[in-house]
């Protein structure tokens, strides 16, 4: 992946003007969420663990962003979306379902739980789902499409992006409490802000970075 | 006497000068100097800051062809800014709406650089009378020339603050002081101007120096708007940029410090 944001580290903002005690806090307590399964079955997790991998791969060089935990967070506190698709049922029951015709579907198709598969197998299966080919029982009334838009697509993603290592690689400044910004316009910087290396420019956009904060 | 009130005008401007570098150099830095042209107005402001210094030092009566130099540049730099200004606000969708006078460059900032030249200018143009006789710009009394022009200057400095304080929606009563206090002193330093009466000005006076006082309490107050602000002073960085201008108030200041200076004229008139 190409490094658009050199030498960039959110983190590095933790004890300057931009984060205060608040802000510290959200973040220790994101990234202390338990890589453990508190509100999926271990059946479920597994099952979970490959569907984020193929929605959201991630590189090998580096500690993944934990997905599933944070998928597995949103569901064990209820934090809901404020909205609901009338299709649909209530997020919890939508995982749950999802997650095991998902895994009945594999193992119609070719024997093994979805977990299993290989990963062409599972990137099949989830495309399937996404054009609504997916018919079977375990489905219920859910229709299968609705479930991979405005189920697996917006949770993996969102928690994928709520991550500071998701921020370094887009050069996102993390919370904007207590400092907010200044230069509104397009393409300008504050100085607390990321720097995005231009062709040529990669130097100087690490030794900004060095000093956002 | 009309190199006194020379000096007074060279001192006039140079505050004005000041209160313009500080604050076109905070207000550019903001917009990251994105346009070279953008440190123009900090080097005539500086040098109209150095001629106000000089000027007010000098007690020899003749007018200096290097200040008149750095009065007109800034004149003009400040005209040519106003233009700059009038185009960006301009060209952003909406043109001249509120939402972009309020956000878009303030037109009236380098408007207070033509004041600082206009006064230096008339300074110079004071200086330049035969001692002995009544001053006069222009064959007009000089004393009635600069009241006219703080009068005018006053008038534009309130109606940038106006400007500024209804986009801060007048949340602190002390924001009612500068639309308030400047467009009573240019009403008097006006009607000196237009009436030719050579009566005592004593409350005209008075309220020019609660003017002088009013442009440096507008910087304490903006110093306590930018505590005011998530993070307080030790998020400078932002609150200095993006709370109330500190430096811009002493405008007010510079433009009564003419007015008073103009008082003086018209009154040496009378003996």
């Amino acid at each position: 992946m190409t490094d658009r944001y050199p030498g960039y580290d959110v983190l590095a903002k933790r004890w300057t003007q931009s984060w205060n005690d608040q802000t510290r806090a959200v973040i220790d307590a994101r990234l202390a969420t338990p890589r453990e399964p508190r509100f999926f079955t271990a059946a479920e997790w597994l099952t979970l663990g490959a569907v984020c991998d193929g929605i959201m791969p991630q590189p090998r060089d580096r500690p993944p962003v934990p997905l599933p935990a944070y998928v597995d967070l949103k569901l064990r506190e209820g934090l809901l979306d404020g909205y609901r698709y009338a299709a649909m049922p209530p997020q919890d029951e939508a995982w749950r379902r999802g997650l095991a015709a998902l895994d009945e579907e594999a193992v119609t198709a070719h024997g093994e739980a979805f977990h299993a598969l290989s990963p062409e197998r599972r990137d099949s299966l989830l495309g399937r789902m996404q054009k609504g080919e997916l018919t079977g029982e375990a489905w219920g009334d859910m229709p299968c499409a609705m479930f991979f838009a405005h189920r697996v697509i917006p949770d993996i993603t969102h928690a994928y992006y709520a991550h500071p290592e998701a921020w370094n690689e887009i050069g996102f400044g993390g919370p904007a409490s207590p400092r907010g910004y200044v230069r509104m316009a397009l393409d300008r910087r504050d100085p607390w802000e990321a720097a995005e290396a231009k062709p040529g420019e990669e130097l100087r956009a690490r030794r900004d970075n060095d000093h956002v904060g | 006497m009309a190199t006194r009130a020379g000096r007074r005008l060279n001192r006039a401007s140079g505050v004005i000068a000041a209160s313009v570098l500080a604050d076109s150099a905070i207000e550019h830095y903001r917009g990251s100097f994105h346009n070279k042209v953008m440190f123009a107005p900090l080097v005539s402001s500086a040098l109209a800051l150095a001629a106000g210094l000089h000027g007010a030092g000098d007690r020899r009566p003749a007018p200096h062809r290097a200040r008149d130099t750095a009065y007109a540049a800034a004149a003009l730099i400040g005209i040519v800014g106003t233009g700059f200004h009038l185009y960006n606000v301009g060209k952003k969708p909406g043109g001249l709406s509120f939402q972009n006078l309020f956000y878009s460059a303030p037109i009236g900032a380098p408007a207070a650089l033509i004041l600082s030249g206009m006064l230096g200018f008339l300074a110079e143009r004071v200086r330049d009378n035969t001692p002995g006789t009544a001053p006069t710009i222009a064959g007009l009394p000089a004393g009635r020339v600069v009241a006219a022009g703080t009068a005018a200057g006053l008038l534009g400095t309130v109606a940038e603050a106006g400007l500024l304080h209804l986009r801060g929606a007048y949340h602190d009563p002390f924001m009612f002081l500068p639309v308030t206090v400047p467009p009573i002193a240019a009403a008097l330093i006006g009607e000196a101007a237009i009436e030719n009466a050579r009566k005592p000005r004593g409350f005209t006076r008075w309220w020019l120096r609660l003017t002088v006082l009013l442009g440096f309490a507008g910087s304490g107050f903006h110093v306590l708007g930018v505590a005011r602000n998530m993070g307080g002073w030790r998020n400078w960085r932002q609150n200095v940029l993006n709370g109330p201008p500190i430096p811009a108030p002493p405008s007010f200041t510079g433009l009564a410090l003419a007015g008073l200076a103009a008082l003086s004229l018209l009154e040496d008139r009378r003996r």
